[in-house]
């Protein structure tokens, strides 16, 4: 059951990377594409220009998750490093209970009513020619807290898995191992 | 009171080992609620739109992105290893090449986390493999990374301008002294280390055979230029007013696609692969900023910038005591706090003061500029230290990193103070 | 409000949250919010506290209208034009490209019928909106070029946001964005060839004139006025006096700041011509003035017929401004001619 349920969430936040990754090359694209336009012909569209920071927000925050799952965020290892599986593993449950999931299920609601209020207000970009459909980018925010609170459920399983199987070996921190 | 107890429950809790991001969110949450109850997090959203939108930070995975590439292509370790060949026999001369890319890597973006990272995809694997010792590799790369700060454009100068009321252009003059000076002190620094320390920074064999020198060089040649003219493409293109310096990142990661595609290294697969990492890595970075700006929060929400202030506005005696103690308290705050809300909390407090004393502001910005950028390496909370952490391979670990800075930070350290001692020297003063 | 408050409930203390969209220690307008909120707390004998809390603390500049409206802060301090692409209406209370100036436009807000449709535009989102402060007539902007025919707008590259560089992009202008960090590079470099800020005011710490030649005057920004703004519940809590004493802070703060304003861009113009005599302050020659004003009329009139509200807003403006800009003519304006004879 445990191992179905990670396979599940890793897939979800597989799936978020492989997203945020085509965003990442459109961002470049837009960019670069803005820079040409504005420079060879002087042209510049509003709405071209805030597609790029859409982009690229969309791309970071979906990376969240997905890096997490991927083992890719940061950790202090100057004890986590020399520990067992087993001990790291306990880390990792209890910082997921107690510091991850309360963090971001609440950052994820508040984002919920700041998303819909936007929704309900129609809101636009402020500037001639700017995106529409404000609450889009918004919402997010909601989502991809939420993406990580499920990421993090994934971590919490992979860890109780690690411990109820010793022979597993599933490493946590190392972004390598997950390339 | 709560923002003093809530630093040090944060400083055990990232010991523990949990990803640095979820920790500095998780404790905020906790002492937030403890304090305020949970609608403080209602600004959350805003606070994370903020970044969402900022796109002077598009430049962190853009300069990620050409980092990479050129990694994955190998273009960079044959730029490093060709330059470090030409130092011939001069031990060190990889990381003086670091020192060099990375002063060209700082002025063409004004975000630390861009060119720490650029620099750790860059050179770190190629250090390593020529034997050099983990720390001198990793404090060379968050050193000359962090050059990014003082050496226009830069964020930090800009954040001072606006806050202490200075024109940013003379604030942009102002910092290039003392940014050549810095890179000046870390060359000199690895040349004499290596000389001490051989196995530390070993030279790159040249070849022996005095026939081929020739050859040799003109090898060396051809793998230096193309990155390198990259590199100064980027720069100029902001410097012909193609580009903003965020928007030359974007011209450099085509442009290292380019590279790939010329040097028939390009694929389908190799992009994708790249951007994947990009992903991985810049969602790292942001997950840092997306915590610390819930930590940061929870200090100033709960009443920290009180305390701060009270405590700033209780510094004595004249004009040098005055900066003394303002430079220390900020390479103190610099542990704790990241340098946004440094320049946008602190230095508004110290501001009238420095007026009052009649300190020259341009003076005053360096000054402050100098000691944040220092902040940026001071374990445990450097930025530079978590990013570099963040990309380097799996034998370098966070002790090799934080051992390795500690010189660069006493270099820095002496440099602010010779900028406090001698301000004629660095035309600071009229 | 009882005629005879018993003592104890006279000395209760009310504590208002303020938003700010500026930074810490903004100059004139972060001077207008502090002072706004001292004054209130004297009048009241310090039974009225307004805390502050600016762009650095709370990491959201243009979020002030939603976090009032939400009620995370009683107040707010910023301009009503920020909201545009929420509530439409809003626009039309700051400032409008040939519109009226500070003190024609004052004279709207409070006896020209402003007030009432301000109060109809955000009432309906619970807060109740104020002039909080007015930068006076802004420049057009700094310009690597010299603007000599509508032909020199064609193509130009113009930071310039919102409404005016809606109408500039009318006349083939393209108006673009850049991150204020970035402005100081993108205009020495000419990525951009033109940038509006404010004026002389707080465009002397940008350092603009260092690097650019021409000043143009203004036509975009006549009379930007600034706002405070206060969640309705807040305002409903306070006692009848305090609400008068806040009401009397904010109008004279707004006031204090027209006039500061005014005297920071007259001593900073000065420091500029002096410091900087190659910088030439021109104006847009007649025919790109006409081509701008047709251009502008052109939009508010398909405003006018997107929303029924900016309408009446229009109209009212269009039809005081016929009112109060004859005054102008034969008082200020007839002066200013006459005496330079
Ligand atoms: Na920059
Ligand atoms: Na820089």
């Amino acid at each position: 059951m445990l191992m179905q349920a990670e396979r599940v969430i890793n897939r979800f936040s597989d799936i978020l990377g492989k997203i945020s990754s085509i965003l990442f090359l459109l961002m470049l694209v837009n960019v670069f594409f803005n820079v040409v336009a504005r420079y060879a012909f002087n042209a510049v569209w509003i709405g071209s220009q805030e597609m790029e920071w859409h982009l690229f927000a969309t791309m970071f925050m979906l990376g969240v998750p997905y890096t997490l799952r991927a083992g890719g965020h940061v950790r202090v290892d100057l004890i986590y490093e020399r520990l067992s599986v087993g001990k790291q593993s306990i880390i990792d449950i209890l910082g997921g209970l107690v510091l991850l999931l309360p963090f971001t299920l609440l950052v994820g609601y508040y984002g919920i009513g700041f998303a819909y209020e936007a929704f309900e207000l129609g809101e636009t970009s402020g500037d001639p020619g700017g995106l529409p459909y404000r609450w889009i980018i918004k919402a997010v925010i909601p989502f991809a807290f939420f993406a990580t609170a499920i990421a993090g459920l994934g971590l919490i399983i992979t860890s109780i898995l690690n411990i109820k199987h010793p022979e597993r070996t599933e490493p946590h921190n190392n972004h390598e191992s997950s390339l | 009171m709560i923002g003093i107890v809530m630093f040090f429950v944060a400083l055990l809790a990232l010991l523990a080992g949990f990803p640095v991001a979820f920790t500095f969110g998780g404790i905020a949450l906790i002492f937030g609620l403890i304090a305020e109850g949970p609608s403080m997090f209602a600004f959350m959203p805003f606070r994370i739109q903020s970044i969402m939108e900022n796109v002077v930070l598009m430049a962190v995975p853009l300069f990620i992105f050409m980092g990479i590439v050129l990694q994955k292509t190998r273009l960079a370790e044959q730029l490093l290893e060709s330059m470090g060949k030409l130092f011939g026999g001069v031990r060190g001369g990889l990381a003086i090449s670091t020192v060099l890319v990375g002063a060209l890597l700082a002025a063409s973006t004004g975000v630390v986390g861009a060119s720490v990272v650029a620099m750790g995809l860059i050179s770190l694997p190629v250090m390593l493999k020529y034997n050099y010792d983990k720390s001198l590799a990793c404090g060379t790369i968050c050193a000359s990374g962090t050059l990014g700060q003082i050496i226009p454009p830069s964020i930090v100068l800009i954040i001072l301008g606006d806050v202490l009321g200075i024109p940013v252009g003379d604030l942009f003059q102002a910092a290039v002294g003392p940014g050549f000076v810095l890179i000046g002190i870390y060359v000199v620094y690895i040349l004499v280390y290596s000389f001490f320390k051989p196995e530390a920074a070993p030279a790159i064999p040249a070849d022996e055979d005095i026939e081929h020198r020739r050859e040799h060089y003109i090898r060396a040649l051809k793998a230096i230029v193309p990155p390198l003219a990259l590199i100064l493409v980027v720069l100029g293109s902001i410097f012909a007013g193609i580009a903003t310096p965020t928007e030359s990142s974007a011209l450099g990661g085509v442009g290292a696609v380019l590279l790939s595609v010329v040097y028939g290294q390009f694929s389908w697969k190799m992009l994708y692969d790249a951007a994947e990492e990009t992903v991985k890595i810049t969602a790292m970075v942001f997950a840092i900023l997306l915590g610390a700006t819930a930590f940061s929060m929870a200090f100033t929400y709960t009443g920290g910038d009180y305390i701060v202030e009270e405590v700033l506005s209780n510094l004595p005696g004249g004009a040098m005591g005055f900066l003394i103690l303002s430079m220390v308290a900020i390479l103190i705050l610099g542990f704790f706090i990241d340098f946004v809300e440094i320049s946008f909390i602190i230095v508004p407090m110290l501001a009238p003061a420095a007026i009052a004393l009649d300190i020259a502001p341009v003076w005053f910005a360096i000054l402050i500029a100098m000691n944040l950028q220092t902040s940026f390496l001071t374990p445990p909370f450097g930025f530079s230290l978590f990013y570099l952490k963040g990309v380097a391979p799996a034998g370098v670990q966070t002790m090799d990193i934080y051992r390795g800075v500690i010189p660069f930070i006493l270099m820095q350290v002496g440099v602010v103070i010779s900028i406090l001692l001698f301000p004629e020297f660095y035309g600071l003063v009229d | 409000a009882a005629a005879v408050a018993l003592p104890a409930q006279a000395e209760k203390t009310y504590r208002l949250k303020m938003a700010e969209t500026w930074p810490t220690n903004f100059p004139v307008f972060g001077d207008a919010s502090r002072n706004m909120a001292a004054m209130a707390e004297k009048m009241s004998n310090g039974r009225l506290k307004i805390t502050i809390d600016s762009k650095n603390k709370h990491k959201a500049p243009l979020g002030v209208f939603d976090m009032v409206r939400a009620g995370q802060y009683d107040m707010g301090h910023s301009a009503s034009y920020y909201w545009k692409g929420k509530v439409p209406a809003t626009l039309y209370f700051t400032t409008m490209p040939f519109g009226m100036t500070a003190p024609e436009q004052y004279s709207w807000f409070y006896h020209g019928g402003g007030m009432e449709l301000m109060e109809k535009v955000y009432s309906k989102y619970n807060v109740l909106s104020f002039p909080g402060g007015n930068t006076g007539n802004q420049m057009g902007g700094w310009f690597q070029k010299e603007i000599n025919s509508l032909e020199d707008l064609k193509g130009l590259k113009m930071r310039i946001p919102g409404f005016a560089g809606e109408v500039l992009a009318k006349l083939g202008a393209s108006p673009t964005n850049i991150p204020a960090g970035e402005l100081y590079t993108a205009l020495e470099r000419r990525t951009i060839d033109a940038l509006e800020w404010v004026g002389p005011s707080l465009d002397l710490r940008m350092g603009f004139h260092k690097i650019a030649p021409y000043y143009y005057t203004g036509w975009h920004e006549p009379a930007t006025e600034l706002q405070f703004m206060i969640n309705k519940r807040s305002w409903d809590r306070l006692p009848e006096d305090l609400q008068e004493i806040l009401r009397v802070s904010i109008r004279t703060a707004a006031y204090d700041m027209y006039i500061q304003s005014y005297h920071e861009s007259a001593k900073n113009l000065e420091i500029i011509e002096n410091e900087f005599p190659n910088v030439k302050i021109r104006s847009f020659p007649e025919d790109v003035m006409a081509a701008l004003r047709q251009a502008n009329q052109d939009l508010l009139t398909e405003k006018a017929k997107e929303d029924p509200l900016a309408k009446e807003i229009l109209e009212s403006q269009a039809n005081y401004l016929k009112t109060v800009r004859r005054w102008t003519d034969i008082s200020d304006k007839a002066y200013l001619n006459s005496i330079a004879q």
